[in-house]
């Protein structure tokens, strides 16, 4: 009876590696944790510009059914363009309005496959408005860490970022794509 | 007149070059003037991504007024001082190194603040360096620096060509004319 032994102790080293990630499901990082980056268009040309300060808080088991929360909390002041004007531009009360919505929070809790990746379904608040935005991702892990790469493309004009002149969509391109590569650690663990 | 140029005169290639040059310059350095006057805002978003279309646009006339003066000389110089054909060549080596130097400055000063070029909304360009807010600054130095300079030399090529056909009376100027010379 070779053929069962070989399938069990296949079973069980299975069940092994889904048990042997943290035992918590519940995942963290902030900017040193990776990058999280928007892309932009200017007159026909687009950039790339990121986010200097901002925490992620993902409570999610990948082998487990597919519930749990993302929040993703982003400090808007510390957008960064690499040009000090843009930034000044991004801060004023026609794009994010820092002086009174200093952050930007991104909720899900629904989440489902498609195909190689995760889409989570959630609510971006963003500018004082909030709007239904999906996170398209692939996880790599979990191990130590749980990796996390993926994408979301939302219009700025939405959320009212870009008042007066600048809700031209002729000069700045409505759809912004944001993008993140991190690289999670389990919330319960020791920095 | 001919498309090549010949021993008398530039042809139909050269002249349309030449020409659509200098409309565009006219055109480049009004709206480098208005952009550089204006405060940040739209309207400078704006003029700049004109003037970065319209300087691409010459940069690609550059090259191809290069080429085409590479494989069809142009005709030679009339009989003048040694002294004035060493500054003739001078200021036409150095208005075609600006031709050149001009838009790449300018292209590298919009990678360089993040700013990257699209011509006229249909194509983007690749950056040329990575975002530096340092050397922006000295690129946009050296932008207006080589501006001031082009000026003094496109002066100077005029006011050569107005010596010629006003003064010496030796008919350069129709030369790049597509009229009969006299």
């Amino acid at each position: 009876m070779a053929l069962p032994l070989i399938a069990q102790s296949f079973v069980a080293a299975v069940a092994c590696l889904a048990a042997a990630p943290a035992a918590s499901d519940v995942w963290q990082g902030d900017q040193n944790a990776g990058s999280l980056q928007f892309v932009a268009t200017q007159a026909g040309a687009k950039f790339t510009g990121c986010f200097r300060k901002f925490t992620v808080r993902f409570d999610f088991d990948p082998a487990g059914p597919p519930s749990g929360s993302l929040e993703v909390m982003v400090d808007l002041e510390s957008a960064d363009t690499a040009d000090a004007e843009r930034d000044g531009i991004l801060n004023s009360a026609e794009f994010f309005w820092t002086d009174r919505h200093p952050q930007a929070r991104f909720q899900a809790s629904q989440f489902r496959r498609e195909g190689e990746r995760w889409r989570a379904d959630g609510e971006l608040s963003l500018r004082g408005i909030a709007q239904p935005v999906a996170v398209l991702f692939t996880l790599a892990g979990p191990s130590r860490q749980l990796g996390m790469k993926g994408t979301a493309t939302l219009r700025r004009l939405d959320f009212g970022v870009g008042q007066g002149e600048w809700s031209t969509t002729e000069w700045i391109g409505n759809e912004v794509e944001v993008r993140f590569d991190l690289a999670l650690i389990p919330a319960d663990a020791r920095p | 007149m001919p498309v090549r140029n010949t021993a008398e005169r530039y042809g139909s290639v050269a002249q349309i070059l030449h020409w659509s040059v200098v409309a565009l310059l006219i055109v480049q350095i009004t709206l480098g003037k208005i952009a550089h006057d204006l405060p940040v805002g739209l309207d400078k978003l704006v003029t700049l991504a004109r003037h970065k279309s319209f300087g691409i646009t010459i940069l690609g006339l550059a090259a191809i007024r290069l080429l085409w003066r590479l494989f069809n000389r142009p005709p030679p110089m009339p009989p003048m001082p040694a002294w004035q054909r060493v500054i003739a060549h001078f200021n036409h080596a150095a208005l075609y190194a600006l031709l050149f130097a001009m838009p790449l400055s300018g292209w590298l000063m919009s990678s360089a603040h993040n700013f990257p070029v699209s011509w006229f909304g249909l194509a983007q360009l690749p950056d040329l360096v990575a975002p530096d807010a340092g050397l922006a600054h000295d690129l946009e130095e050296l932008h207006e620096a080589m501006a001031n300079i082009l000026l003094i030399l496109i002066g100077l090529h005029v006011l050569g060509a107005l010596k010629h056909q006003f003064i010496d009376r030796d008919g350069l100027l129709w030369r790049m004319l597509p009229w009969r010379s006299r």
